[in-house]
């Protein structure tokens, strides 16, 4: 599993600057290498090579992006980050990462231009790509990284400065982090796709402003520059020209936060909106008709039921055979059909395909549609006539769960909806068990995070998860397995092996692979269907990378 | 009558200070505001730093009497949702609400009280009946339903007016140079939203006024006037009129705080960036510090707008200051 650096190094000289055509221009694919770091076993990176344009063209345009709720400033500090995911949207305008996902890689080289992990994955290192600026044409240093790290307080925050040794800058562009133990989650953690603390902040302009002036003013080594917003309202960004990767196509983005479904159907239907995100629902076929329009059915993650006490005494969900039943109830095809006009994936899996290591495919075929063989399954489990349960749906998706409760009703499982709005709802699940008391409830639930099956697995499986309705000792013997595992190939089958019980037992009854459908006006390039490419990056909810972003002059 | 105003002055402070404890107290009871950020699985960690961030952590006593600390030094706090000194944000949002609100404003008063007086100046005529019904339709019709309508037919099939929000010009308080221009520029954006606010309270003003008039044009001196042979003109311009105001007048202070504190539906519906979406946001995020303070701000208006009624009726009839 180990492999020296140096040999790398030599292997990238050797397969030198590869070219690869874009519908922008000529993109390099930079090979990762260059005089190794550190000097001892190491363990395998899969990280690809950043693809850097070598056309500098001149933006042009303005693209107008909608959100579906209002825009937080709070999402332009890094050192803030939040487990939301909607915050790396604005990291991939105003910020840049060591490491993150692009449409290319899932792990991608990004300020970094090398880094190394030792074998026994107590050392990290990077190397810095030469160059690299701030916006405010300020050079971004390794001070810059070893600040960010230490000043890091979001989500993840305590793993890595519990983790922390120390950290040692070598020079300008080469730093090591000293973990005191093992810390082999820290590439994926450390990886701009997961969390904040790999999105480097200018500690000189930080320390200058200060927490709330960096919110409303920030500064970073993105492609794109904040020239103004008004908190909650709108964002707007104009294109960075020195950026290292390629300057970016599109000359201003304006973000707007535009809660109402109608609305930014409206706006993308006058032409005032290029983008508007969240288009699912009731609109979604005038969407679908109306030829001035395109859509991406931007797959996130798939729906599934839990059973929050199903594995209580007195719970008829501590059957295995009621929970199959639950299962074998639900038309899938018909609910997708309804639901999202037919783009819906039927699903086998509760973890996102694009999740690393999740099952799928004949892996996790999806669930058969046998209401005769769920009618006897309640009958064997001694429930012939049925049982009385709360529903309660993730918000505001109130007729699929409507939908799914008519299913439920023809093996006698009668639900009543428990309509909650999005913050109650997350509070719930965020206590867990005692969000949901009693023990004849099922969660309609989605959760498209990042992070492999693992981050999955450790929210929504495991005993000790204050989120999780489970706990099998199988698989917590697995899972404690694989917490002490330091090897990768043993840690990606124990986590297949955990996804199999879980959909074995019938925990959890994944549904469909829910399309969050996004819709473009006619001013983004390029017409026809190419427009799909924005959506190539992996587990990303968002059409990230913004610089590839292209739009017809303005006029 | 230094006595009354200072009677009344107290009772205002007194309300006020009953708005910020009940305020204070309603909005704990909406839930976990940290559920908002930390999402399923967060480490503990990472979720008491965040109730230590937002003070949440203290108890709540600790936490009234540092919001009134606050509130004494005009601080509203720090937005838990939108991260910024909600002092900031409200002032930014304010002018855009005062804006939709008084061209709301105008619309309903110049539709309603023109066919106000009119439907009662002939009663029970076909004027009074197109009135009646401009009325019905105004309070019946919802102000949602009237924006859609609006959308669909001058937004997206005529495509005169912008659907969403305010147009670029911003109000900016350090440079006054954009107070001016601010109130003219982007009309455009204004007209739906301001048509389909006001539209609501048109109705209501009509009714008012065509009440309001009636009763004084039935009045006693009224009567006195007509019989002395004064020609109507003058008898509704010079006589009635100006009595039938006080209640139309009274009314439409208090329609146009509603107009610029309350008017959610509309500004969501055309994403118009105005105090009411921020309310809306606030509550959907439990957004504590947000909640109270746009609702004090609300509030401090409509207690000014109260006080100031209460000390001019004061200097009107002495007969009210006289007997408080």
């Amino acid at each position: 599993m180990t492999q020296r650096a140096s040999t790398r190094g030599l292997l990238a000289l050797a397969v030198a600057l590869a070219l690869m055509a874009t519908a922008g221009g000529q993109a390099v694919a930079q090979k990762a290498g260059g005089t190794p770091i550190l000097s001892e076993p190491l363990a395998k990176l899969d990280i690809k090579p950043a693809q850097i344009d070598t056309a500098r063209g001149t933006p042009k345009g303005t693209l107008t992006v909608a959100m579906h709720f209002a825009l937080d400033p709070g999402w332009l500090d890094p050192l803030e980050h939040s487990y939301v995911i909607t915050m790396q949207m604005y990291d991939y305008l105003v910020h840049d990462a060591m490491i993150k996902p692009m449409n290319y890689g899932y792990v991608t080289y990004g300020l970094a231009e090398h880094a190394e992990l030792s074998a026994d994955f107590r050392r990290a290192a990077f190397r810095l790509r030469p160059g690299l600026k701030f916006h405010d044409g300020q050079p971004l240093t390794t001070a810059d990284v070893k600040w960010t790290y230490e000043s890091f307080k979001g989500a993840y925050a305590k793993v890595f400065h519990d983790k922390l040794e120390h950290i040692q800058i070598a020079d300008d562009r080469t730093i090591v982090f000293h973990f005191k133990e093992p810390f082999i989650d820290f590439m994926d953690l450390y990886n701009g796709g997961i969390g904040g603390i790999g999105w480097i902040v200018p500690k000189h302009y930080y320390e200058k402003v200060g927490r709330d002036g960096f919110k409303a003013k920030p500064i970073g080594a993105g492609p794109y520059k904040l020239v103004s917003q008004q908190a909650g309202v709108q964002m707007t960004f104009e294109a960075f020209e020195e950026y290292w990767r390629r300057t970016p196509a599109t000359k201003t983005i304006v973000v707007k936060g535009v809660r109402d479904l109608t609305a930014r159907m409206a706006g993308l239907q006058t032409g005032e909106l290029d983008l508007a995100f969240g288009m699912t629902g009731k609109l979604l076929s005038r969407l679908m008709a109306d030829k001035s329009l395109r859509w991406d059915p931007n797959f996130t993650g798939p729906w599934w039921l839990m059973f929050p006490g199903g594995n209580e005494q007195g719970s008829p969900f501590r059957d295995k055979r009621v929970r199959q039943a639950v299962s074998l109830a639900i038309n899938r095809q018909f609910l997708v059909k309804q639901e999202t006009q037919g783009i819906g994936k039927p699903w086998g899996n509760w973890i996102s395909p694009e999740n690393r290591d999740a099952l799928q495919g004949q892996d996790a075929p999806v669930p058969e549609f046998n209401l005769e063989k769920a009618k006897q399954l309640m009958t064997q489990a001694g429930f012939p006539d049925g049982f009385e349960v709360d529903y309660t749906p993730f918000p505001p998706y109130f007729d699929m769960a409507e939908r799914i409760i008519t299913d439920l009703r023809a093996i006698g499982i009668r639900g009543k909806v428990q309509s909650l709005e999005g913050p109650a709802f997350r509070s719930k699940i965020g206590q867990g068990r005692k969000g949901f008391p009693g023990n004849r409830t099922i969660v309609q639930n989605i959760d498209p995070r990042a992070g492999g099956s693992k981050a999955n697995i450790a929210v929504y499986a495991v005993c000790d998860s204050p989120s999780s309705f489970m706990c099998d000792p199988q698989i917590e013997a697995l899972w404690k397995k694989h917490q002490a595992s330091l090897d990768l190939a043993e840690r990606e089958r124990l986590v297949k092996q955990i996804q199999r019980i879980v959909l074995d037992e019938h925990y959890f009854v994944p549904i469909y692979w829910n399309p969050f459908v996004a819709a473009v006006g006619p001013r983004v390039l390029p017409e026809g269907e190419g427009f799909h490419r924005y959506w190539d990056t992996l587990n990303a909810p968002y059409p990230w990378p913004w610089e590839i972003w292209e739009v017809k002059a303005d006029r | 009558m230094r006595k009354y105003i200072l009677v009344r002055a107290l009772y205002s402070v007194v309300t006020l200070w009953l708005l910020v404890t009940i305020i204070f107290g309603l909005v704990r009871l909406t839930g976990d505001p940290v559920a908002m950020k930390a999402e399923a699985g967060a480490d503990a960690a990472y979720v008491a730093q965040l109730r230590q961030n937002w003070g949440l952590d203290q108890p709540l006593y600790w936490q009234y009497l540092s919001f009134v600390g606050r509130l004494l030094r005009a601080d509203f706090g720090h937005s838990f949702e939108k991260s910024l000194p909600v002092r900031d944000i409200y002032f930014e949002r304010l002018p855009n609400s005062l804006k939709l609100g008084f061209a709301a404003f105008l619309i309903s008063i110049s539709f309603g009280v023109p066919f106000g007086m009119l439907s009662a100046l002939k009663v029970n005529s076909w004027w009074d009946n197109t009135g009646k019904m401009i009325a019905l339709f105004g309070l019946s019709m919802p102000g949602f339903f009237v924006g859609l309508v609006l959308i669909l037919v001058f937004g997206i099939g005529l495509g005169w007016f912008p659907v969403l929000g305010k147009g670029s010009s911003a109000f900016i308080w350090d440079a006054p140079w954009t107070w001016v221009t601010f109130w003219f520029r982007d009309w455009a954006h204004l007209v739906m939203p301001a048509f389909a606010l006001g539209w609501y309270f048109s109705g209501a003003m009509l009714r008012i006024t065509r009440s309001g008039m009636l009763d004084v044009l039935g009045s006693d001196y009224i009567k006195l006037v007509r019989l002395k042979g004064v020609p109507e003109r003058m008898v509704v311009a010079r006589h009635a009129l100006k009595n039938s105001m006080i209640p139309v007048l009274t009314f439409a202070g208090l329609n146009l705080l509603i107009m610029v504190n309350v008017a959610v539906v509309i500004e969501v519906i055309f994403n118009w960036p105005g105090v009411g979406q921020l309310l809306y946001d606030a509550l959907s995020n439990r957004d504590f510090p947000m909640v109270q303070g746009v609702v004090l701000m609300s509030g401090l208006m409509i207690v000014l707008l109260n006080f100031t009624i209460d000390v001019l009726y004061g200097y009107v009839d002495p007969r009210i200051r006289l007997s408080r």
